[in-house]
């Protein structure tokens, strides 16, 4: 089959994949509020927060990494976290940038952002591998789920860099593009099955253990 | 649930588990990217760098396991892939029962440090409280609960022993004081404040209950406490059985209704405080509906009232604070204790890290009562020992009694040159009692005695005695103990310091002399230490014990090795009416010896 007609069945079929995402995620959703709440019957703490700021502290640690001593001790993990992530949004952004406003993604501004981006991400994951692969304590708590997730995301972020280039004009096979949306395809069908789902669950957990602990007083963290 | 497993056991903590899942929890369940970030945030994983199953995630992932093979569907179908396989043996119990009760004080450093906010130490106590259920815990843990169900305090303290111990501690303060309003109240209705105490300061610490009495006397309050539903601990914390923590928290609720007071005060202890003032609600599923606090409150709120004065150069020794993990990271609870030690003491040092951030002091959980894990806990304590020896502090303060422990522990194993004490401790020793709200209060006048005649004293040249053993002086005034003790040094210690104190002495070198001289001397009391060459002190303690010539006399332990109390108390005859950890405090020493003594008289008379 021509590489344009694969790309085209292939657009489709990503498009499917984000709705069939989106639906599989309202019913995690669902099931997640099925189970009770947990209200803390307790007065509020001495130093006790009833409003949503400790909760909404919380939600913002992702960007205060001096707020846990996990991230601050540890500034290249963080920048890491940061590149790893931004590679996801960036890979997400050209899949579908890609069939909605091609010729944005043909800026060469542009596409040196987003290869830069997906390249350091690529590496990222590469080192992440290695680390889950080498240190025992890594090993000890690794699923396959978890080695297929970083493997998935690793050769995604790889085949962006690659399908970028395509799309900027340096590399002159469609394939490359259509490998891509494949591969973001099978992604957006197994996240929500797979451990990479936590980033649906993330406002939520940090949502109530903002709350719970800020309505006794010991969050926002301090530390003297 | 749709898989089948092997063992009773696990199915029913399958089952046992469902009631526990609330959104929050299935979060912590769901959330976990096994990202390794919340690793070397535990003090286990740093002083066991070798051994990866200390990592907190693998100890939650057990729970996990559990969870997704049985409730989430991805485990149910996919049970390889998303490491949802569970045990499914009997035998593999002992393992979850070490993972969850031995390798985890609980202290929720870890929830801190996880950027998905995933709550790894509510997932450990959830597995703790399945084991529990399914009678799967260490044998410390099986103790303590069994008391706290049979006798309403996790230490079994008898109701007549626990009054008697005030009774006993109010006369003295009475004495001591010379004005009856400093008597000890018990079950006044209608007090302010109902004070409530850890079962530890009746059986080894009285102390804490004279200092907070006398304080309470200086600020002239109007204060109770009750006979009964006084124990502000709860076992059910630890063992993560909510029914137990729900039963022990009502006792206090239904008490302090009956009292109709409106305030509960609790002494200071971390997991007494949590699971009172925090949890306890939540167990019982009822509201709170009246005022709780800690004594650290109480005590700061008199101050800066003006109803206590206080010197604060009467403590003058370098102290630092150290925050107890469920004071500081699961109550917020953590600026108070160190405003009140800035005004009572005059040296502060700042312990790093703190608040939040602290390390456990590796006693809590419940880590005291489980001594088969003992030589983890105290390798593990290496980072509390030095985080204490780099602030060159000779006290630790500390607001919880199970820190003191665990402190006093690991300052024996790694011989730092301090001491653990708590607030009560500080603020009674810097009190200005004649400045305080009592001194504004007039005594009633005393009825008139008849004048006896007087009579012509020899002139006596008084002995001076050093302020810090007034108290010891004449305490034991001729009692006769025996010292049963193989280090010379340290029986010349003890020997001096009872003789000082009044008592006359005898000694013994090891078990079978102990023995001998118990039987032919008949002394008013014993104080045994346990590791001695040749007949040890437990043996000779079961054998006292079933000579009935000799087994009422009262029995102090005075041991260097703490994790031989689980092998004393489990002893099947009368428990020791004592037991000291070495070094011992002189004054402590000899307040519960004196403690014993009059307690034994009463019950013999
Ligand atoms: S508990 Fe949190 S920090 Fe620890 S591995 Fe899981 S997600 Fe990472
Ligand atoms: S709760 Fe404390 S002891 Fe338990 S795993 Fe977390 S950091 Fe370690």
């Amino acid at each position: 089959m021509e590489a344009h007609g694969v790309h085209y069945a292939i657009e489709v079929i990503h498009w499917v994949a984000l709705g069939v995402m989106a639906l599989v995620y309202v019913l995690r959703l669902l099931w997640l509020f099925k189970f009770k709440n947990f209200r803390d019957r307790q007065a509020p703490g001495e130093n006790g927060d009833t409003t949503n700021w400790p909760a909404l502290y919380s939600l913002g640690n992702v960007v205060m990494p001096w707020a846990m001593e996990s991230t601050r001790k540890r500034p290249f993990f963080y920048v890491t976290f940061v590149i790893f992530h931004l590679g996801v949004v960036a890979g997400i952004f050209l899949a579908f940038i890609s069939s909605l406003n091609r010729p944005f993604l043909e800026e060469p501004v542009v596409a040196s952002i987003f290869m830069i981006i997906l390249a350091a991400a690529f590496l990222v994951s590469v080192g992440r591998i290695l680390r889950r692969l080498l240190r025992p304590v890594m090993r000890l708590i690794s699923t396959p789920d978890d080695y297929f997730c970083l493997s998935l995301l690793t050769v995604w972020f790889g085949s962006g860099v690659l399908a970028e280039a395509h799309i900027s004009g340096h590399l002159h096979s469609e394939w490359y593009l259509t490998i891509y949306l494949a591969l973001t395809s099978f992604f957006l069908l197994y996240v929500p099955f797979s451990k990479i789902s936590h980033y649906l669950y993330y406002p939520f957990t940090r949502f109530w253990i903002g709350q719970t602990l800020g309505h006794r007083g010991s969050m926002p963290a301090s530390r003297g | 649930m749709s898989t089948e497993v092997e063992s009773y056991k696990i199915q029913k903590m399958v089952e046992l588990l469902a009631p526990k899942l609330t959104r929050q929890v299935v979060g912590s369940l769901v959330g976990c990217v096994h990202c390794g970030m919340c690793h070397e945030t535990c003090h286990y994983v740093m002083t066991h760098p070798d051994d990866p199953k200390m990592t907190p995630s693998y100890k939650a992932d057990q729970l996990r396991k559990l969870f997704k093979r049985h409730y989430d569907w991805t485990g149910r179908v996919f049970p390889g892939w998303v490491g949802a396989k569970p045990p499914t043996r009997d035998v593999d119990l002992d393992e979850l029962k070490d993972i969850a009760f031995g390798t985890c004080t609980n202290c929720r450093r870890c929830t801190f440090n996880c950027p998905m906010g995933v709550d790894t130490a509510t997932l450990n106590r959830i597995m703790r409280g399945l084991l529990t259920q399914v009678g799967v815990m260490p044998e410390g843990v099986r103790v303590v609960s069994k008391d706290t169900w049979e006798l309403g305090n996790q230490m079994g303290v008898l109701k007549e022993d626990y009054v008697e111990t005030l009774e006993w501690l109010s006369e003295e303060l009475v004495m001591e004081l010379d004005d009856e309003r400093a008597t000890i109240p018990i079950d006044k209705v209608g007090a302010n404040i109902v004070y409530t105490i850890n079962p530890r300061e009746v059986k080894y610490d009285p102390r804490t209950i004279s200092e907070a009495a006398l304080i309470f006397y200086a600020a002239a309050e109007d204060w109770t406490m009750p006979s009964w539903g006084w124990d502000q601990t709860n076992f059910g914390l630890f063992s993560g059985d909510d029914a137990m923590g729900a039963a022990s928290y009502r006792h206090l609720q239904e008490k302090n209704a009956e009292l109709g007071s409106q305030r509960l005060v609790i002494s200071e202890c971390g997991h007494g405080y949590r699971s009172t003032r925090c949890e306890g609600p939540n167990w019982s599923k009822t509201d709170q509906d009246f005022v709780m606090e800690s004594s650290v409150m109480t005590m700061l709120r008199y101050i800066k009232e003006g109803r206590i004065v206080v010197d604060k150069t009467k403590n003058s020794d370098p102290v630092t604070f150290h925050d107890s993990c469920n004071n500081a990271r699961s109550c917020g609870f953590y600026e108070e204790p160190r405003e009140l030690l800035k005004l009572v003491c005059t040296d502060f040092q700042e312990m790093y890290p703190n608040r939040t951030e602290n390390y456990c002091c590796t006693g809590g959980g419940g880590a005291m009562s489980m001594s088969e894990y003992t030589p983890r806990r105290l390798v593990s304590a290496k980072v509390k020992a030095d985080q204490i020896a780099e602030t060159g502090a000779k006290v630790v303060v500390t607001s919880c009694h199970n820190c003191v422990d665990g402190l006093g522990d690991l300052i024996r194993h790694y011989k730092l040159d301090c001491q653990v004490k708590q607030l009560v401790h500080l603020v009674a020793n810097a009190l200005v009692l004649e400045e305080c709200a009592i001194s504004k209060i007039p005594k009633e006048k005393p009825v008139p005695e008849p004048v006896p005649e007087p009579v012509q004293e020899p002139v006596v040249i008084p002995v001076e005695i050093p302020a810090d053993r007034v108290k010891i002086a004449d305490a034991l005034s001729g009692r006769r103990i025996l010292i049963v003790e193989d280090e010379e040094d340290t029986r010349i210690f003890l020997a001096t310091l009872l003789q000082d104190a009044g008592a006359v002495t005898l000694e013994a070198v090891d078990g079978d002399e102990a023995i001998a001289t118990a039987r032919a001397e008949k002394p008013d009391l014993i104080t045994l230490d346990l590791s001695m060459p040749g007949k040890d002190g437990v043996e000779a303690f079961i054998e006292i014990r079933n000579d009935p010539d000799i087994r009422d006399i009262p029995v102090c332990i005075v041991t260097g090795h703490p994790e031989f109390r689980k092998v004393i108390y489990d002893r099947p005859v009368r428990p020791p009416e004592g037991y000291m950890d070495k070094p011992v405090i002189e004054e402590d020493l000899v307040a519960n010896l004196r403690r014993i003594l009059e307690t034994s008289r009463a019950e013999g008379s």
